[in-house]
């Protein structure tokens, strides 16, 4: 099998020829998480019964001699942040344990009209807040590849999950680089829609302008066939947008003429084995008839403070319903209303997802806001125009997805800055509301994968994937075939 | 811009968080760092872009018609169900 | 030392649309609690607000209706502030870019109370308290309110209450809300200071939350008022601060402890996308304004004669208005029709709710039948009024009540031969008469009546038995 098959497209394959069946390919996947997850911690929830009850559909329908669509059938997961009625959805945090929601997120509701075989909810950070996975409530998810590293965050459940054959394809979300991280660091590709591409009804908000949902893949095309079946305008996310066009079928073509921007500030402070991988990416595109473009984006440097800023202006507003009265979690012992309500607040959160509450009320509260939320939101507009006018003069943006490969399980940062600087490259796609794709250019000296970003102008996912999809089957030879974790279906 | 450890109680208030009197010295020195790193925008003089919106879209409404409501069955689920159809706010426990 | 009052009203109204401002549940007031919900209205993590069109154009609609000025650019915003009957723990509201701005509301002294602003927001749910515990209602949450925020041009009590008068009717003439103070689909915040009579600085304002009727807002005001003037009196300061009024004391007193302490930390909702309002966006609305109470007393005055006063009780009742709208373009002269509906019809509308609802079994097409009968002469004033009578009594026409010879009229040859017959029939009243004894008269005026049986213009035909005697 050709590593950048379609992973989707042969399951889908072996299914409609009958080669197996659903109910035998889901229960695969359930006896490959019962025997890995303890290793991994990629899910948090699983839910086989859900999914043996689906894949029963799907051979129905099979049997019946109906056509099934590409995802139908496919065992797959959504991060615990996606809203599944009747499933719990924690968010990975404390306040919301026990939270089972009555209403499903668009794009689950979308899937399960494809008969997706959910095998489960995967971990993630607290709130979808952190970099490693490691503010989950359940402990961090572990990378695939070395389980002495993480899987990275804040979606490392459904990477460590796919990376790990626990599933063929996971939605997660991505707010400050969260999809695109965990998929560079498990060599996995993983797509950030456009602002408005995909629905957000039903993600659990940590930063509602900045959130996206997108898939987690093997492959290019595997992310290009979810993105098309999740994105689309959808009447209860006033946000979404009209604008799409499908992109698994535009991955053909060449390079020639492709105009790849590489914004200088990108490569400074990364690391040398990172910079070397990406630079030859670059010469494996010029080599492929691309047009290499430099130029400068002074204003990068300014994106990670704009970055928290709205970020937790915003989660310190979605975060204040967590009040212990509707549903989830609620304090034990308590004198008052409002105590209950603190108490709850405190007992439940954590550190870090405190922490960003704090930030987000001190950058919103008065005598401050000027100097921080108003002057970051006119910075993302000075964000949003510079890579407006960079697109003038490229078609696609390369640039690391994080400056390091994954982090050990016990690296510590000096403080939480240091931590937060590791998401100085996939930032500032949010702040500009950009589509951006991370796939894997190389490994380390310990074989841990080294990912690469393609970022695109709003609306053109078509474009980046293409320029992935070709990479992909260029590298093939080099690069993928090391990513198998053993064998497949 | 230095951060007392006033200005973080009141924050916690009004965010609703209880602070720990031993944890207030070691949140208060973590929000100051994290607060003069999200100061460093301040470096950036007076030319900043004045922003509207990320989506750039307008009049998405919907039309003024009634959709049946949810059974209170569900909408009290996630509280045991409730009280005498309410959610329930024990003043003490 | 004299002081003077200085208010400015924020007026809370909730529209009648049919659902909620977010989401399509209903806005049917008085269900069981928590069955108007879904999990948008109850905040559930992930839902998001999708809004209401009708909301948007009933805001522009009372922003035209009390001369503002309309946003071309409007947008919503959160007010974050927890509270147990606040399910997202924000509000979503408009901060600076309300949909209406700069407008105004003229009371009868001609005297303008200028509006800030009119922006859009939800409701919150209901707090109920029971055997010390609390429970939530959620059915309000999301229900559809204007605010409407005057500058502090307000200098007495009345003239607070005449602004909120006029508002009210204003709001029910263009139909955007029951404006029910009691069942609080009207709800009035007013921010009030003092300052010595001459000052021109504002003194420190106090808000009062909540009124439910006028008469507890004039008892409010009054204690504020005097309450700050003891305070200044006697050196000590105004704090700023929110107040309510205690109905059984009849005093203010504060409202907030120290754990609400408020910073509303507004900010874009970002769930929700701009508001734009084009010229033809106003141009269609201004188009569905109706006709509004000062436009309508204006030309009840100046075009129809009527008493200012009468107009006055017309234009009160938006129903009413309409019925006698409706009576005058089938009649020809308005102001019988204006008697009518003030005097009988009023008598019969005994109540303020039958009056506000025009619980009347007359419709506007049996009054005017009733009058052209009158002015075309086939019966007189003294029929009319006592077939309305009998009108109002069984919901029957005009037509049904009297018989063709009462509706015959009588023209001047009958009713001179009907005043000869009671002239010979009454000699000795006739010789009273004329021995100077007024009085008399009315003996063969009454003979002439009863003949008639009531069908005679009594007053003309007094005029022609005057005539026929002293002749």
């Amino acid at each position: 099998m050709q590593r950048n098959e379609s992973r989707i497209r042969r399951l889908h394959d072996l299914l409609t020829r009958k080669e197996l069946s659903c109910t035998e390919l889901t229960q695969k996947y359930i006896d490959q998480i019962e025997s890995d997850n303890a290793r991994l911690n990629a899910y948090v929830n699983v839910t086989p019964a859900q999914a043996l009850k689906s894949a029963q559909e799907v051979d129905k329908k099979l049997h019946a001699g109906e056509k099934l669509s590409l995802l139908e059938g496919i065992p797959m997961t959504l991060k615990d942040n996606i809203s599944t009625e009747g499933i719990e959805t924690t968010c990975c945090s404390n306040i919301l344990k026990g939270y089972v929601p009555i209403y499903d997120a668009t794009v689950w509701k979308t899937l399960k009209a494809h008969n997706a075989v959910m095998l489960g909810k995967t971990n993630m950070d607290e709130f979808a807040m952190g970099s490693s996975c490691d503010t989950s409530c359940f402990g961090g998810a572990l990378n695939p590849y070395n389980q002495a590293h993480v899987a990275g965050g804040s979606s490392g459940g459904v990477a460590s999950a796919v990376g790990g054959n626990l599933a063929v394809y996971g939605l997660g979300s991505d707010t400050g680089g969260s999809i695109r991280q965990p998929a560079s660091f498990c060599g996995l590709v993983g797509l950030k829609p456009t602002y408005g591409a995909v629905s957000r009804y039903g993600l659990i908000a940590y930063a509602s302008s900045l959130d996206q949902i997108g898939p987690i893949t093997s492959t290019v095309e595997d992310a290009a066939l979810v993105f098309d079946a999740i994105s689309g305008k959808d009447e209860m996310d006033s946000t979404s947008s009209g604008a799409r066009e499908t992109t698994a079928d535009k991955l053909n073509g060449d390079m020639k003429g492709l105009r790849i921007g590489i914004a200088r500030e990108y490569f400074e402070g990364i690391r040398d084995d990172v910079k070397a991988a990406l630079e030859n990416a670059i010469k494996t595109y010029e080599h492929m008839g691309a047009e290499i473009v430099y130029f400068n984006l002074p204003i990068l440097k300014y994106a990670l403070p704009v970055y928290y800023i709205l970020a937790c202006a915003e989660a310190s507003s979605n975060l204040g319903r967590y009040d212990g009265i509707r549903y989830g979690y609620r304090a034990q012992s308590y004198n008052s209303v409002h105590e209950m309500i603190c108490k709850t607040r405190s007992e439940g959160f954590g550190a870090e997802v405190k922490r960003r509450i704090l930030l987000g009320t001190y950058v919103l509260s008065s005598g401050y806001y000027d100097a921080y939320y108003k002057k970051a939101q006119n910075l993302r507009g000075t964000i949003v125009k510079a890579f407006r006018s960079a697109f003038e003069t490229c078609d696609i943006i390369l640039a690391p997805t994080v400056p390091m490969t994954a982090f050990e399980l016990n690296f510590t940062a000096k403080d939480q800055v240091e931590t937060y600087l590791t998401d100085i490259c996939t930032v500032p796609i949010n702040i500009a509301g950009l589509p951006a794709v991370s796939i894997p250019c190389g490994f380390d000296a310990k074989g841990l994968p080294i990912g690469m970003q393609l970022i695109g102008n709003t609306f053109c996912e078509t474009t980046i994937l293409k320029a992935a999809y070709h990479y992909e089957s260029e590298k093939y030879a080099e690069i993928y075939k090391e990513l198998d974790l053993g064998v497949r279906l | 811009m230095a951060v007392t450890k006033e200005e973080i109680l009141d924050i916690a208030l009004l965010s609703k968080l209880w602070v720990d009197e031993s944890e207030l010295d070691k949140l208060t020195e973590d929000m100051a760092g994290i607060i003069a790193f999200a100061d460093t925008i301040n470096a950036v003089g007076e030319s900043a872009e004045d922003f509207d919106n990320i989506n750039n879209l307008s009049n998405v409404f919907r039309e003024d018609t009634v959709v049946p409501s949810y059974d209170r069955s569900l909408i009290l689920k996630n509280v045991n169900g409730g009280e005498n159809g309410y959610f329930p706010v024990k003043k003490r426990m | 030392m004299s002081y003077e009052l200085v208010a400015g009203l924020e007026t809370h109204i909730e529209l009648s649309t049919n659902t909620k401002i977010f989401c399509g549940c209903t806005t049917a007031f008085g269900a069981e609690p928590n069955t108007n919900c879904c999990p948008v209205c109850i905040g559930l993590p992930g839902t998001m607000p999708k809004l209401n069109r009708r909301v948007v154009d009933y805001a522009i609609l009372a922003g035209l209706a009390t001369n503002c000025e309309i946003s071309p650019i409007s947008k919503m915003d959160r007010k974050n502030y927890v509270y147990p009957d606040l399910p997202k723990a924000y509000q979503v509201s408009q901060y600076d870019k309300p949909l209406c701005e700069r407008g105004y509301i003229t009371l009868s002294s001609g005297k303008r109370i200028n509006i800030t602003r009119i922006h859009i927001e939800e409701d919150a749910g209901k707090l109920v308290h029971e055997r010390g515990d609390t429970y939530v209602d959620y059915n309000r949450g999301g229900v559809p309110l204007i605010e409407i925020v005057t500058e502090p041009d307000i200098r007495s009590i009345e003239e607070a209450i005449e602004y909120v008068e006029k508002l009210q009717l204003i709001m029910k003439y263009i139909g955007v809300s029951d404006v029910k103070m009691q069942e609080g689909s009207l709800r009035c915040d007013v921010n009030i200071s003092v300052r010595k009579k001459g000052d021109e600085k504002f003194g420190t304002r106090a808000e009062i939350k909540n009124m439910n009727s006028f008469t507890f807002m004039a008892k409010a005001l009054q204690y504020e008022f005097e309450r700050q003037v003891d305070l200044l009196e006697s050196g000590e300061r105004v704090i700023q601060e929110t107040r309510r009024y205690n109905t059984d004391t009849g005093e203010t007193e504060a409202m907030r402890g120290k754990e609400d302490a408020h910073d509303y930390r507004y900010f874009r909702e970002p769930d929700l996308v701009t508001i734009q309002t084009s010229p033809e966006d106003i141009a269609r609305l201004r188009e569905m304004l109706p006709e509004l109470p000062e436009q309508k007393l204006a030309r009840y005055v100046a075009d129809y004669g009527i008493p200012e006063a009468d107009a006055q009780l017309i234009v009160k009742y938006r129903k009413v208005a309409e019925y006698f709208d409706a009576v005058v373009s089938k009649i020809q002269n308005p102001k019988t029709a204006s008697n009518f509906i003030v005097g009988q019809i009023f008598k019969a509308l005994s109540t303020e709710a039958a009056k506000e609802e025009l619980a009347l079994s007359v419709s506007s097409e049996m009054l005017a039948e009733l009058i052209r009968l009158l002015e075309s002469g086939k019966i007189n004033m003294g029929m009319a009024k006592s077939t309305l009578d009998k009108m109002l009594e069984t919901g029957k026409h005009a037509t049904e009540l009297l018989s063709q010879e009462d509706m015959a009229g009588l023209d001047e040859n009958a009713l001179r031969n009907h005043c000869m017959e009671a002239i010979a029939a009454n000699p000795a009243a006739v010789k009273d008469y004329q021995s100077g004894k007024e009085k008399a008269l009315k003996a063969i005026l009454g003979a002439v009546m009863r003949a008639t049986k009531g069908r005679a213009d009594a007053a003309a035909a007094e005029k022609l038995l005057i005539e026929l005697i002293t002749k």
